[in-house]
C-alpha cells in the first residue's frame, strides 16, 4: 500500500517522504520543483512536479497517483502563502494561495476518492486557521481547508479515514519566503523533522480526533516518547 | 448612511437591504442577478474587465459606513458525487470572490472611518456541515478572513463582524435543504436582518437556536459534526 504526498520537495513535505522511505514505505509524491532542482537528500520514489494552482495539471497529477495502485493514504501537506496585509496582496497571489491551500486539494480529494477507499486522507493546516493578522488569505485558506476537513471526515466515516491536522509554527523556511523578518520567534519554531514525524503519527494513529493541532506540546510528547523508546 | 450589500437581490440580502432602506440608509447592491439599482458582478468570476469595473463603481458609490457581504451559493449532496466544478463554484462564489471584494474595498479605500464590515458566514462555522464540504469549507474560510481582519481593520477604525446564521426561511435553504425538509424553524430573514444591524459584538449569532448550535458546537464539536451528519447528511443521500 502506497502513500502519497503533496509538497513533498521541501519543507515538512521532505522530511515526510524521507521519514517514510525510512521506514520502508512505498511512496509517492509531488512537489512544484522540477525532478533536476529536488534536494540532494530526496529519495529515489516515484515523484512528479506539479502546479496545483493549475487545475489541469491536478487532473493529470490524480490520474498519475491513481495509476500508483491503492492508498495507504495521501498527505495533502503542499501550501503557499505571503505575510503581509491584505491591501498589499495582489489578484493573481490571491486566487493562487486559495487555489493552492483550497482548491487543489478538494479536486484530489474528489479525484483520489476511488484509490483511498479503506484509507486515510491527511490535510496538512496550519495554527493560523484561527486568524492571523499578518497573513490573512493564507489564514483564510487553512480556515477553509479546515472546514472541508470537518464535513468530510465525517461525510466519509467508515470509509476513508480523514483528519485535519495544523501544525506550527515550523521552522522550515517558508516564513521567510513568504515575506515575514526573520526575529527571535524563528528560534521558538517547531523542527520540521520531528514536526513531520509527529504528524504522520497523527494521521496514522487507530483512533484519534478529526481535526487536531501538532504544535509545541504535540511535537515535544511525541520526541519524548520517541526518546524514551 | 451608505451601504454596500453583496447579494441584495434575494434571501438575506434582500431583507437587509429593505431594512437598511426603511431606516432611510442609502442602499448599493451588488448581484450575480441584473436589475434596477443593482450592478451586476458574479462574484465568482475571474474577468479582470468585470472586477475593474467594479473598483470603478465602488468608487463612484463609496465610500461606504456599512458593507454586508451576504452574496453566497451552495451544494448539497455527497462530496463525491457533487460534480468538481460545483465545488469549484462554490469556493469561488462564497469565499475568492469575497476575498477580492475586501481586498478591493482595502486597496482602495472605499471604507469610511467608524465603517461595518459584515461577514455572513454560516452556523456551520460552528456546528460543520457534512452534505456540503465545500459550503463549509468557503464560510470557515470567510470566518477566517474576518479573524484575520479584525486587529488591523480596527486601527483603521473599521469594525468587522462576522455573521453565523443557521437555517433561514430564503430561496437559498429551499434550494438546498434536504428533500421534503420542513420550514418550520428557519428563521424570517427580516428577524436576522434586525438583529444583524443591531449588534454590535463580533460574532453575530441571530436567534436563540442558533445560539444554542453555536454553543453546543463550541463545547463538544466532534459530537455536533456527527449530529449534523445524522440530521441532514443521512437525508441526503
Amino acid at each position: 500500500m502506497t502513500w502519497f504526498v503533496t509538497g513533498a520537495s521541501s519543507g515538512l513535505g521532505l522530511e515526510m517522504v524521507r521519514l517514510l522511505v525510512a521506514r520502508g514505505e512505498a511512496v509517492c509524491a509531488s512537489g512544484r520543483r522540477g525532478v533536476d532542482d529536488l534536494p540532494a537528500n530526496f529519495p529515489d520514489i516515484p515523484y512528479r512536479r506539479c502546479d496545483l494552482s493549475d487545475r489541469v495539471a491536478v487532473a493529470s497529477l490524480a490520474d498519475w497517483v491513481t495509476r500508483q495502485g491503492p492508498l495507504h493514504a495521501a498527505v495533502l501537506n503542499a501550501g503557499a502563502g505571503y505575510f503581509r496585509p491584505l491591501a498589499q496582496e495582489t489578484p493573481d497571489a490571491m486566487a493562487r494561495v486559495l487555489a493552492i491551500n483550497l482548491d487543489a486539494n478538494i479536486a484530489l480529494a474528489h479525484r483520489l476518492h476511488p484509490v483511498l477507499s479503506g484509507g486515510r486522507l491527511g490535510l496538512i493546516g496550519s495554527v493560523a486557521h484561527n486568524g492571523a493578522a499578518g497573513m490573512p488569505v493564507y489564514a483564510a485558506s487553512k480556515a477553509a481547508l479546515g472546514g472541508f476537513g470537518r464535513a468530510l471526515a465525517e461525510e466519509w466515516r467508515g470509509r476513508v479515514t480523514v483528519r485535519v491536522l495544523h501544525p506550527g509554527p515550523v521552522a522550515t523556511g517558508m516564513a521567510e519566503r513568504a515575506g515575514r523578518t526573520p526575529d527571535f520567534a524563528d528560534r521558538l519554531f517547531l523542527p520540521p523533522r520531528q514536526t513531520a514525524a509527529a504528524l504522520l503519527d497523527a494521521l496514522d494513529a487507530p483512533r484519534g480526533a478529526d481535526r487536531q493541532t501538532v504544535s509545541f506540546l504535540r511535537v515535544g510528547l511525541h520526541r519524548l516518547r520517541k526518546g524514551a523508546a | 448612511m451608505k451601504v454596500l450589500i453583496t447579494g441584495g437581490v434575494s434571501g438575506l440580502g434582500a431583507a437587509l437591504a429593505r431594512a437598511c432602506t426603511a431606516r432611510g440608509d442609502t442602499v448599493h447592491s451588488l448581484d450575480i442577478v441584473p436589475g434596477p439599482g443593482i450592478h451586476a458582478h458574479d462574484m465568482a468570476g475571474t474577468d479582470a474587465a468585470a472586477w475593474a469595473a467594479l473598483g470603478e463603481w465602488l468608487a463612484a458609490q463609496g465610500p461606504f459606513d456599512l458593507v454586508l457581504l451576504s452574496a453566497g451559493i451552495s451544494a448539497t449532496g455527497r462530496f463525491e458525487t457533487t460534480p468538481l466544478a460545483d465545488h469549484h463554484k462554490v469556493t469561488a462564489a462564497n469565499l475568492s470572490g469575497p476575498t477580492r471584494l475586501v481586498h478591493l474595498l482595502d486597496s482602495g479605500d472605499h471604507l469610511r472611518p467608524g465603517a461595518r464590515l459584515v461577514f455572513i458566514a454560516s452556523l456551520s462555522c460552528f456546528t460543520g456541515y457534512p452534505g456540503a464540504a465545500s459550503y463549509a469549507a468557503s464560510k470557515d474560510g470567510l470566518a477566517g478572513l474576518a479573524r484575520s481582519l479584525r486587529a488591523p481593520m480596527r486601527k483603521r477604525g473599521v469594525r468587522v463582524q462576522l455573521v453565523c446564521p443557521g437555517p433561514m426561511d430564503t430561496p437559498h435553504a429551499t434550494r438546498y435543504a434536504p428533500e421534503g425538509s420542513s420550514a418550520k424553524g428557519r428563521m424570517p430573514p427580516d428577524k436576522a436582518a434586525r438583529a444583524i444591524l443591531r449588534s454590535r459584538g463580533f460574532v453575530i449569532l441571530p436567534g436563540a437556536g442558533a445560539k444554542l448550535a453555536a454553543l453546543a458546537g463550541r463545547i463538544t464539536p466532534q459530537t455536533m459534526t456527527r449530529l449534523m451528519g445524522k440530521v441532514l447528511f443521512s437525508k441526503l443521500k
